[in-house]
């Protein structure tokens, strides 16, 4: 399998008062066209290295890495008109909540249009036909409704969907999917895994898929990176879950209520300074 | 067991006319005085209209809230505030931000004529596992799991005998979840307290609920025990599905 992203001890920097606090410390793994999972709680450091990725790491944060490659380009190098290129077009990024990342004055056929518009040229016929099997690709019922309606008409499940049907669009390579699923229902939640498993498995795209929920991270991913205070704290299997090595993993799992176990109290997880250092 | 929180074919609707929209559509319940009562659906369903109804925080449009066998006025009078306390969901968003956690905690006391304000308030923060240290903090010095305890702390420092939760713990880490439904579990033993806890997350409503109810679109689905929930006993397809989806993801369509 050739790798289609290499990220080599990726550090995020961020000033402060106290000085330099680094958020992300040495993160290094390889992607290939597979589903990776990174799962961590707030602070973990799991969202800004998937902003980094993409090169946007809130200024005056700094990311630094000894190898950020993807398909052989150097990330690290790339000037902003490469930069330009790449994001939306070849890698783009699914943010948590379609209310805040979609644009509100601009109706959701306009808004995926110009993601097209942006990534090679067609014409304006093209580009709607384009749009509209791209949201019917995502299950939207009623495509040519929500074609013309802005934001704001839309359920958080279909703003979603029409998040990804503008960053699918372009047919990228590598997707990295930040919390695409915390704000919506459990069984909306469902049917966009669906969706996005689908489109995955159908165009062989990477996918990168971070959220705080380990249970759903194991369930959808082939493989986990669990972060723990900037790092990397084990990798594994998703499907070997449950042998996992590390406190910080075991303790994740452990400490979500089930249905049908009746553990009380729920066992809580005592941190080990050491698992930070 | 006669029911210490009932709930006779509730109504809440917003708004009037055309735009009028029927948040919650004939809801009928009964809690038991020291039981645990759940309310599982997803957003828009109506499940926290319900707390915010018997809270008189949404208007009642028809039917009826009893609490201990007489009807609820509206607004409530002063002495049902020191019965019944509700949590909310955003524990950032709950707490003042300029006040501290002693202004917080002080302010229902002094509304309700309490004496030795300063034990009671180091005594509330003890019993949440905080601590006197944490009494002159703001809420920005607090984490969330921190301030979701000054929050159980500051509806328990009137002694209520009824706690609505309204998702008390959807916006905390895993771990932290943890903590905080143990302190509530545990708290709940202690003081033989009544619970009505709405939650999206069917294994955490099952993990501190005896019975529970389902609801979408303003009505209720079904009303189940936690036995039933765990033997699968499910009648209505909603509820199975929510049974499948608390599983996480499978690959076949359901």
């Amino acid at each position: 399998m050739s790798a289609l992203l290499t990220v080599e001890d990726l550090r995020i920097t961020f000033p402060t008062r106290q000085g330099p606090s680094e958020v992300v410390r040495g993160v290094s793994f390889t992607l290939g066209r597979e589903r990776l999972g990174i799962v961590g709680e707030s602070g973990s450091g799991k969202s800004q290295t998937g902003r980094a990725l993409l090169g946007l790491t809130p200024p005056p944060g700094t990311a630094t890495a000894k190898r950020l490659e993807f398909d052989g380009i150097d990330l690290r190098s790339a000037s902003p008109k490469q930069w330009r290129a790449l994001r939306g077009g070849r890698m783009s990024m699914v943010m948590q909540d379609p209310k805040f990342s979609l644009n509100p004055v601009m109706t959701i056929g306009r808004q995926i249009m110009e993601a097209l518009a942006f990534h090679g040229r067609s014409s304006r016929a093209e580009k709607k036909a384009r749009a509209m099997a791209m949201l019917e690709a995502v299950q939207i019922r009623d495509p040519e409704r929500v074609f013309r309606a802005y934001p704001h008409e839309l359920s958080g499940g279909m703003g979603q969907r029409a998040m990804i049907a503008m960053m699918l669009v372009t047919e990228p390579d590598l997707l990295i999917a930040d919390e695409p699923t915390s704000a919506l229902d459990v069984t909306v939640q469902i049917e966009v895994l669906r969706i996005l498993d689908a489109l995955v498995t159908d165009r062989g795209m990477g996918l990168i898929f971070i959220s705080h929920d380990l249970r759903l991270v194991a369930s959808f991913c082939d493989r986990v990176l669990v972060m723990y205070a900037g790092r990397v704290v084990e990798e594994l299997k998703a499907s070997e879950l449950d042998r996992a090595q590390h406190p910080y993993t075991q303790g994740l799992m452990n400490c979500l209520p089930k249905i049908d176990n009746d553990t009380r109290p729920l066992p809580t997880m005592t941190r080990d300074a050491s698992w930070a250092l | 067991m006669s029911a210490l929180l009932d709930i006779r074919n509730l109504h809440v609707t917003f708004g009037a006319g055309p735009d009028a929209v029927q948040a919650v559509r004939g809801v009928t319940l009964k809690v038991a005085e020291g039981e645990s009562y759940g309310i599982v659906g997803e957003s828009g369903s109506g499940k926290s209209t319900v707390l915010r109804a018997i809270c008189g925080l949404a208007p009642t449009s028809e039917g009826s809230i009893l609490l201990g066998g007489s009807e609820l006025t509206s607004p409530r009078r002063a002495d049902f505030y020191r019965r019944v306390q509700m949590v909310f969901q955003d524990p950032y968003a709950s707490l003042h931000p300029r006040h501290t956690v002693d202004r917080v905690l002080s302010e229902p006391l002094a509304i309700h004529g309490f004496t030795d304000r300063e034990a009671r308030v180091e005594q509330a923060l003890t019993d949440v596992g905080l601590g006197p240290s944490f009494r002159f903090r703001y809420p920005h010095q607090l984490s969330g799991g921190q301030r979701q305890r000054v929050a159980v702390a500051r509806a328990l420092i009137l002694e209520p005998r009824v706690l609505l939760l309204d998702e008390p713990t959807s916006a905390l880490d895993a771990s932290i979840q943890a903590e905080v439904l143990n302190l509530l579990d545990r708290l709940r033993t202690e003081r033989g307290l009544t619970y009505v806890m709405v939650s999206h997350d069917l294994a955490v409503v099952a993990h501190m609920c005896d019975r529970l109810m389902v609801m979408q679109h303003g009505q209720a689905v079904e009303e189940l025990t936690r036995g039933a929930l765990r033997a699968r006993a499910a009648t209505t397809d909603y509820t199975r599905q929510l049974l499948t989806a608390s599983h996480g993801y499978t690959k076949a369509a359901s």
